[in-house]
Parts: structure tokens; C-alpha cells; sequence
């Protein structure tokens, strides 16, 4: 590594005005995006590139880079305050976020995740700085025996999220893996589950089925919850003295914080898996391996801290294979590489050799990105934590067309507005019913990833699945998922116990 | 508590109907094309999913029958009384049914009058349903916000979002 040079780079980038204004800009247009339900840092950043292009490489990288750092803190902000993750990536967030937004604790939920974004981003930014020659080769050895377990033990994380009852929380991944399956089979383009409907033939697009089974499920909930006078208007009368968390919530996450980041980094390094998929896996790592899994989703800060810091580690992965490989990591990551073509420059292990200095001037603005991301968080937090106290019975209708909105954006299709719709009563009767939501979205995202790989797996070995034997990572993940599925349960039932042992306590008191 | 008002009865019923919903895409899969020379069928990964998802209703249905015929303990958590889903005995499941209505309509009318009209018209009534009365909030914030977010999208991230009858709307604003 070439200090000086690297010194160099980040003097270069901190002193430049312009690429400080634009990631600034960008960290600004990315949280703003992110929080609304639909809108994706992908999405942010695809629309954004074309005013990009009259600007020097680094600006340009710096204002991209800011989108995408500052649209996934964004999803975390309507995860928390209003159930419904305004991006993919903050899916787990809203398990601890939304609750502790419930307890009256919305500032303190945000400023866990902002503070968890901030260091998650920053530790995959150093990750990516000294790590990414080696991370990126160990990924690139992956082929589809590896994804399919990959996307196993990503299942194997179902097992810790599914609440009181596995059996439930089972059925619900089991169900969504089957909705994912509705379309075009990948392989032979077979139709299942079409039915003759052909906006079915590309499936039930992921962003409105998101958003109908959180936003307007807890729309609907939340609407009979007012008319039976069960719902009580939140204050946000919690007094936000300072925008970062308080010493004794860092010192209580820190080890969420390390590890999500991690997690984040390593996941995102792998070309086809992001964030949606690192921050369950941080998630249930973060709760089986917690002294007290009972208190998980009841809305800790630890849970926040341990997804927000998954989602943004994953910004830093996801450049290790495009700059090292020319691999995108990610969709937002696929686009940025259009954006150094664009500018002339070919990522890849010739970028090391020829464009050293662009290599580390890149690891500077994510740098920058993440510092603009907890700027504008910061400046943000206190008005944000506000909207909790707007009153419901204004609330519900706007969550409502925002989120239709959202969802036909997408594709700028109808019919996604009436698969948001559906999803929507499926997830408010799943609610009532005490079926878990969580599964299905993860199932949803890892289905397609589980049925490529298994059918490109047997395809290419002949029919022969047990030629998996022969795959020691592969084999090294299916253990690993086996051991989180086994310690999942063990915890479950732990908590049960517990729950029923609080229960017999409360009422011997009583 | 009649057993049959307990989370454990409503598991039971719910565990039945997931069997009859099973069954149902089991069929589907029949029908679903063959290839030969394929290893895996396209019927193959759906059927899978629907053998997992059969043998955990399963385990459902058995541990919610035992709870009911035997008798559970007073602390069991499926001992409590389930949710209702009854709109005639439960004004609140009566008013979700209608909001449930309404996006349906929604969906049907987004095309035609477009996403502003649409949207106040849907926020008005969903307000008034839920009890705000005072039309100085009700009417401006139901115009405003859709407003608002139509001129986002469209000023801003370029999406096109339909007008419908506020068609000249558009125009009026391409023209500023």
C-alpha cells in the first residue's frame, strides 16, 4: 500500500469544495429518498446519474456515493417511525426500530441508526481500503454450489426471526419462497402461477409487495385499531438533548455495531448479495449470540444498531469486486460502474496499476459519504423524530397515497399499485393472525437467488446434487446454517420460558 | 373463554385453510410444462416449497388440536383470545374492511382520474371515517400532500405519474 499516496488522496478529496458539495447534495437527496417508502438508493442513483455528467469523476463519484450512503440510512427513518422500510435494505431495521418508536424512544431509535450507518459505512470504507485485493479474490471463488448455500444459510436466519411460534414463522418463508416463484421459471421460461395474467409473467415485483405487507397492512391495523379505540396517539414529547446516542447506548452496541459492519462488508463483497440480505444475517447473528434474545424485537437499540451498521458496511463491500474485479457487488454498484465508464476509466485489476490514485481518491469519497450521511443526519434527526406526534387520523390517508405512490413508481405500472394492495391484506390478516411478515420478505429476496443456483448446480453436474460434498465452502456455510437454525430454536424456546415464567409472575402479583 | 375463541382454535382454522391452499397450488404445479432433458422442472422448486410449507401446517394443525381438545395452561400464550375478523361484531374490522374496499377502488380509478384526484378523494373520506372533523385540515392537507408528491416525482425524479381529468394541470406546469 502506498501511504503517501493514500494521505494524498484524502487531502485531495477533504479540501475539494465541489466534491464536498456534492456529496453533501447527494447524502442530502439519498436520506430524503430512502425515507420514502418505493424510493431506493438504486433507484436515487439511477436518477441522478444523467446530472452527473458534466462533472469531474471524483464530484461525480462523491455525489453518487452520497445517494447511496445516505438513501440507506433513509430507509431506516420510515422503518422506525412509521413501520414501513422506505428501502429494501432496512426490511430488519423496523423489528427493534418500529417498537422502540412505540416507547416513545423515535430520537433515540434514529440516532442509534444514524450513529450505526455512520460506523458501519466507515468500517467497510477502511475494509475496502486495506482488504479489497484479498476479499474480492475469496469471493470471486464462489460459484453457484456456494450462492445456493449463501442463500441456505440467509434462510437458515428465518429460524430467529420468526417470533413465538417457528411453525408460523416457517410457513410464512415457505409461502414466500412459493411467491417468488410466480412468473417465468429463470431456466426455461415455463409459466407458474400465471394464470393467463401476463403482468404476472415477471412476478410480484419486490418494492410493492414490501410495501404493501408493512406500510399499508399497518395503514389498515392501524385504522381499526383508531375505530376500536385502541390506538393511542404518540408524543413525541421525548426530549432529544443530543443528536448522537448517549456513551451508555454506544458502550450497550458497539459489539452490534463491529459485528453488523462486518457482516455488511463481507456479504456485500459477494457480486448478487447486498444489503437486504446482510442486514437478517447480522440481525440473527446479533440475537442468538445476545445474552438476552428474549428482549430482541421488543425494541432494543441493539437490534437497530445491528442492522443499520449490516446496510451501510455493505456500501464499502460491494466497491471491493468493482473496483478490484470490475464485478459490481450490488444494483447501485452496477450503475457506478457505468459512471466510470463513462468518465473512461475500466475498473478492474488494471485500475490498481494504471489509476492508483483514482482507486484511493474512490475510498476517499465513500469516506466523505458516510461523514455527509451523519451531517445531514444529524441536522435532520430532531425534525424527523417530529413526525411521530402529527396526528394518526392525518397520518394513516398520507402514508397511504405516498406509499401507492411509491409502489407505482417502481415500474410506473398500475398493476404494482394492486399487488401493493394485496399484499396489504395478506399482511394485515397474517398480523391478526400472528403469522410472521419478516419471513416472507426474506424469502422473497432469497428465493430467486436459491432456485438459480440450485438448478445452474444440478445442471451442471448432470443431475448430481451430491456433488455439493466436493464443495468445502459450500459445505462450511450449510454447517453454519445448520448451527443457527439449532441455536434459533434453542433460543426460542428460552424466551418462551421466560415469557410464561414473566407471565405467572405478573399474575401472582397482581 | 369458549375454546373456540382462543388463538389456538383461530391457529386450528387458519392451519385448514393453508392445507385447502396447498392442495390448490400443488394442482397448479401439474400443470406446469415438462422438458425432458431437463435435471430440475420448473414444477420442481415450487413443489418443494409447497412440501415445506405442508409439513409445518401440519405440525400447526396437530399442536393447535391437542391445545384445543386436551385444554391448555392458563399462561399459554394460544390461551388468549384471538383477533376477530368479524366486521358485523367489530366496528374497527368493519372500518378496516372498508379501507380495504377503498384501495381496491383506488386501484381501479388511479388510470383514469389520475393520482392527485384520486389520492384527496381517498384521504377526505378515510379521514372523516377515522373521526377528523375539521375540514380547514381535512381539505387542504388531502389536496396538498398528493400535490406535492405528484410535483416530486414528476419535477423532480421525472416519473410519470397520471393526471387523469387534471390533465391541463401538467400542462400548466411543463409550461412554468
Amino acid at each position: 500500500m502506498n501511504w503517501s499516496l493514500l494521505f494524498d488522496s484524502y487531502v485531495n478529496v477533504f479540501s475539494n469544495f465541489q466534491v464536498i458539495g456534492m456529496t453533501l447534495l447527494g447524502a442530502l437527496g439519498g436520506v430524503l429518498l430512502g425515507a420514502i417508502p418505493g424510493m431506493t438508493a438504486t433507484m436515487g442513483v439511477a436518477l441522478l446519474i444523467p446530472f452527473s455528467f458534466g462533472m469531474d469523476l471524483i464530484s461525480s463519484i462523491g455525489l453518487l456515493l452520497g445517494i447511496y450512503c445516505g438513501g440507506m440510512y433513509g430507509g431506516s427513518i420510515s422503518a422506525i417511525l412509521i413501520h414501513a422500510p422506505g428501502t429494501p435494505s432496512a426490511a430488519a431495521t423496523l423489528l427493534d426500530g418500529y417498537p422502540m418508536c412505540q416507547k416513545g424512544q423515535a430520537g433515540r431509535a434514529l440516532s442509534v441508526a444514524m450513529f450505526s450507518s455512520f460506523c458501519g459505512g466507515v468500517l467497510g470504507a477502511l475494509v475496502m481500503t486495506f482488504l479489497s485485493p484479498i476479499v474480492a479474490q475469496m469471493a470471486m471463488k464462489f460459484t453457484s454450489a456456494e450462492m445456493l448455500m449463501l442463500a441456505f444459510f440467509g434462510l437458515s436466519v428465518i429460524v430467529s426471526i420468526s417470533g413465538k411460534s417457528i411453525a408460523k414463522g416457517l410457513i410464512s418463508a415457505f409461502f414466500g419462497l412459493l411467491l417468488a416463484t410466480v412468473g417465468q421459471d429463470p431456466t426455461y421460461g415455463a409459466k407458474r402461477f400465471v394464470f393467463g395474467f401476463r403482468p404476472l409473467l415477471s412476478g410480484f415485483a419486490f418494492i410493492p409487495t414490501l410495501i404493501g405487507l408493512f406500510a399499508i397492512a399497518e395503514v389498515i391495523a392501524g385504522i381499526e385499531r383508531i375505530i376500536s379505540g385502541e390506538e393511542k396517539q404518540q408524543k413525541s414529547d421525548e426530549k432529544i438533548t443530543s443528536v448522537l446516542p448517549d456513551l451508555k447506548t454506544i458502550r450497550q452496541i458497539w459489539p452490534n455495531i463491529i459485528s453488523g459492519g462486518l457482516i455488511g462488508t463481507l456479504i456485500g463483497a459477494i457480486p448478487g448479495a447486498g444489503g437486504d440480505i446482510a442486514v437478517f444475517v447480522s440481525y440473527g447473528f446479533n440475537k442468538s449470540s445476545s445474552k438476552h434474545p428474549e428482549l430482541w424485537g421488543t425494541g432494543i437499540p441493539n437490534g437497530v444498531a445491528a442492522t443499520e451498521s449490516a446496510n451501510n458496511g455493505c456500501s464499502g463491500g460491494a466497491m471491493i469486486p468493482l473496483l478490484s474485479l470490475g464485478v459490481p457487488g450490488d444494483a447501485v454498484t452496477a450503475i457506478l460502474l457505468g459512471a466510470f465508464i463513462m468518465k473512461g476509466i475500466q475498473p478492474g485489476p488494471m485500475m490498481y496499476v494504471n489509476e492508483l490514485p483514482t482507486v484511493y481518491r474512490v475510498f476517499a469519497a465513500l469516506m466523505l459519504a458516510n461523514l455527509a450521511m451523519l451531517i445531514v443526519g444529524c441536522i435532520g434527526v430532531r425534525f424527523f423524530a417530529k413526525i411521530v406526534s402529527v396526528d394518526k387520523k392525518m397520518l394513516y390517508p398520507i402514508i397511504l397515497v405516498v406509499s401507492l405512490l411509491g409502489a407505482f413508481s417502481i415500474n410506473k405500472n398500475i398493476f404494482d399499485v394492486g399487488v401493493c394492495v394485496l399484499f396489504g391484506v395478506i399482511g394485515y390478516l397474517m398480523n391478526k393472525f400472528e403469522f410472521p411478515l419478516s419471513p416472507i420478505l426474506l424469502a422473497l429476496i432469497l428465493g430467486p437467488m436459491c432456485e438459480q443456483n440450485f438448478v445452474r448446480f444440478v445442471d451442471v453436474n448432470n443431475g448430481n446434487f451430491w456433488e455439493i460434498l466436493h464443495r468445502p465452502i459450500a459445505i462450511g456455510f450449510f454447517v453454519v446454517s445448520i448451527a443457527t437454525i439449532l441455536f434459533s430454536i434453542y433460543n426460542q424456546q428460552k424466551i418462551n420460558k421466560a415469557e410464561a415464567r414473566n407471565k405467572n409472575k405478573d399474575k401472582n402479583n397482581a | 373463554m369458549k375454546k373456540t375463541q382462543t388463538k389456538a382454535f383461530a391457529s386450528l382454522i387458519s392451519s385448514l385453510i393453508l392445507i385447502a391452499f396447498e392442495i390448490w397450488a400443488y394442482v397448479q404445479t401439474l400443470g406446469f410444462r415438462v422438458h425432458k432433458r431437463a435435471h430440475v422442472q420448473p414444477a420442481t422448486f415450487p413443489q418443494i416449497m409447497i412440501y415445506g410449507m405442508f409439513i409445518f401446517t401440519v405440525i400447526l394443525f396437530v399442536q393447535s388440536l391437542i391445545k384445543v381438545t386436551r385444554g391448555m395452561k392458563e399462561n399459554d400464550p394460544e390461551n388468549e383470545i384471538s383477533a376477530s375478523i368479524n366486521p358485523f361484531k367489530n366496528s374497527g374490522v368493519a372500518a378496516a374492511m372498508f379501507v380495504i374496499v377503498l384501495c381496491v377502488l383506488y386501484t381501479f380509478l388511479f388510470d383514469k382520474l389520475g393520482y392527485v384526484l384520486v389520492s384527496a378523494c381517498i384521504s377526505v373520506i378515510m379521514m372523516i371515517l377515522i373521526g377528523k372533523r375539521d375540514p380547514k385540515i381535512i381539505i387542504p392537507v388531502s389536496i396538498l400532500v398528493p400535490l406535492i408528491m405528484w410535483l416530486i416525482f414528476y419535477k423532480l425524479l421525472t416519473v410519470n405519474i397520471p393526471m387523469g381529468v387534471l390533465q391541463p394541470l401538467r400542462d400548466l406546469v411543463d409550461k412554468i
